[in-house]
């Protein structure tokens, strides 16, 4: 396991950021890290860093138990949220200074800033570089030794759509053709849905989710109906297959585990038969953001939580 | 290379390649020129002894020297952190004791050339006069401990502090406050506060010395009390940088 992490806590000045953090991540998956401002996340990658250890829990990285050690960090590539650099210095002598914590460069300093899309402007200082063309440099900077484990903090920020793109086909590349197990933690769902195998989502310092992708999608992509109800039968009693998801007045939401012996057509037959009526029904497919908003609006703390 | 060595190569090229060092060492040049024109021009002022103005350049080279190095200690961690540049080095195979020798050394650097700097200076100011090589001496031995300490005690307050301004203010109000004696003159200092306060004071200890040495000729042996104050002074900055680096706010 590239990451091995069960049950992390964390407190900080006396404010308990981290309760309850799962995360486990093998070599060469892509695993998205989601959760809304303030969930942890930030906190969650900064112990993976080895900047804060845990008070409780246990955090293997490589299957060693000391994330901070220079071994460690020696295997781990890491471009953090902003984007800081020497702005004196061009992206060519800041990359090989940089590298020098590494024991030099895996690759060329041109090759690497070709491959990050920088290549005509490698001798430019950075102080004339653009939000995208320093995320660019960030990402560059955490390839610069040829990690085993890449952690990315919102690496497509400040990324026109061509860049995007260039970045994610860079990651789909590190991550098949080299193996890098890649840690991306964003709020772009879309980067998550084109990039991720796995996703966990931390919110209020909880891990609420942890599952493979496809999975999720799989669960996520079942459609809800929502059914203007005109009669509800006495004990309301539903046929098999179907479940009441919510109610909104005469609106009802239920989600119906179709198969290919039982068509949509049987299950409205089956309602009538147990004494539903209804006159309009609509057809809403669920997306990995409903699922998202669905588990994070859950997972916001309580009154209680708030005040402690 | 060491760690160490490539954190302090880029501080000296933060001091020598950087629009911003570079303009902290034109004003600290132009602090010493005017002085020197003051010193030399000054109608009453040219009048004093050669070894009093000696004695008046090198103490301004050593609070020059001061106020430099507190900015670039504001700026050790405080200011990388607010560049974003602080999490890519605490994220390197670096160690955080290996971060602040590194820092240490570039402020070791950047003292060595602002010393070499002064020499001009205070060459046109005394090279008339015989306590000009006890000047430079002198200078070297109590001025690096009083500028290092003062570099070191702003390091620790930005190891932690939230801001480059914080740390900054924090440091030179403790520096104003170690020169507060002198500016208010001789009327405090030979009050038993001023006296008390001169004892414990490194900025005084360097100060009282080159009066001591300069103006008074008087020999190194009795300048040892002295000496022992300020390398003490500089051993317990040193320790509180060390203390307080060792987990450094980085957010």
């Amino acid at each position: 396991m590239l990451i091995d992490a069960n049950h992390l806590a964390f407190s900080l000045d006396g404010n308990t950021i981290l309760k309850d953090v799962t995360l486990h991540m093998a070599k060469g998956e892509v695993y998205g890290l989601l959760g809304p401002n303030g969930a942890g996340k930030s906190t969650t990658i900064a112990l993976l860093l080895g900047l804060y250890s845990p008070d409780k829990g246990n955090l293997r990285l490589f299957d060693e138990s000391n994330p901070g050690e220079a071994q460690i960090r020696r295997r781990i590539g890491v471009m953090p949220e902003f984007a800081g650099f020497y702005d004196w210095m061009s992206a060519r002598d800041y990359l090989i200074w940089y590298a020098g914590f590494y024991g030099g460069m895996q690759v060329t300093p041109d090759a690497l800033l070709q491959r990050v899309g920088l290549s005509q402007v490698g001798s430019k200082p950075i102080g004339q570089f653009s939000r995208g063309m320093k995320q660019r440099l960030a990402l560059a900077r955490a390839l610069v030794h040829g990690p085993e484990l890449l952690i990315l903090d919102e690496p497509t920020n400040g990324l026109d759509p061509r860049g995007r793109r260039e970045i994610h086909d860079l990651l789909i590349e590190l991550a098949e053709r080299e193996k890098v197990g890649i840690l991306l933690c964003t709020h772009l769902l879309d980067d998550v849905e084109r990039l991720c195998s796995r996703i966990g989502v931390i919110d209020g310092g909880r891990t609420v989710l942890e599952e493979d992708l496809k999975d999720l999608l799989r669960e996520a992509g079942k459609p809800h109906y929502r059914l203007h109800i005109t009669q509800v039968p006495k004990g309301r009693q539903l046929p098999p297959l179907v479940r009441l998801l919510n109610r909104d007045g005469d609106w009802w939401t239920f989600e119906i585990d179709l198969n290919p012996r039982v068509g949509i057509g049987t299950i409205w037959e089956d309602l009538l038969v147990h004494g539903w009526s209804f006159d309009e029904i609509h057809v809403e497919k669920n997306s990995l953001e409903d699922r998202y908003l669905e588990l994070t609006g859950a997972g916001m703390p309580t009154q209680q939580e708030k005040a402690a | 290379m060491n760690p160490m060595t490539l954190i302090a190569r880029k501080e000296r090229s933060a001091l020598l390649q950087n629009q911003r060092g570079l303009a902290w060492l034109l004003a600290y040049a132009g602090i010493l020129s005017a002085f020197a024109l003051l010193l030399i021009s000054n109608r009453e002022l040219s009048l004093l002894d050669n070894a009093q103005v000696v004695y008046m350049m090198a103490g301004t080279v050593t609070a020059a020297g001061a106020l430099i190095a507190v900015i670039m200690g504001a700026d050790a961690y405080a200011g990388e952190r607010e560049r974003g540049t602080l999490v890519p080095l605490l994220t390197a195979p670096v160690s955080t004791g290996q971060l602040l020798m590194g820092k240490a050394l570039g402020l070791a650097t950047a003292w060595g050339i602002m010393y070499l700097l002064a020499l001009p200076y205070l060459w046109s100011v005394g090279a008339g006069g015989q306590n000009l090589g006890q000047a430079i001496f002198y200078l070297g031995l109590f001025g690096t401990p009083v500028v290092l300490g003062f570099g070191y005690l702003a390091m620790a307050l930005s190891a932690r502090s939230g801001t480059v301004l914080s740390s900054l203010l924090t440091g030179l109000i403790v520096l104003l406050f170690s020169a507060s004696p002198l500016l208010i003159g001789p009327g405090l200092r030979n009050s038993a506060i001023g006296m008390a306060l001169d004892a414990v004071n490194p900025f005084s200890g360097a100060l009282n010395t080159y009066d001591a040495v300069i103006i008074d000729s008087d020999p190194f042996t009795a300048q040892l009390g002295r000496l022992a104050l300020v390398l003490v002074w500089l051993a317990l900055t040193f320790a509180f940088a060390r203390m307080r680096a060792r987990h450094p706010a980085f957010r």
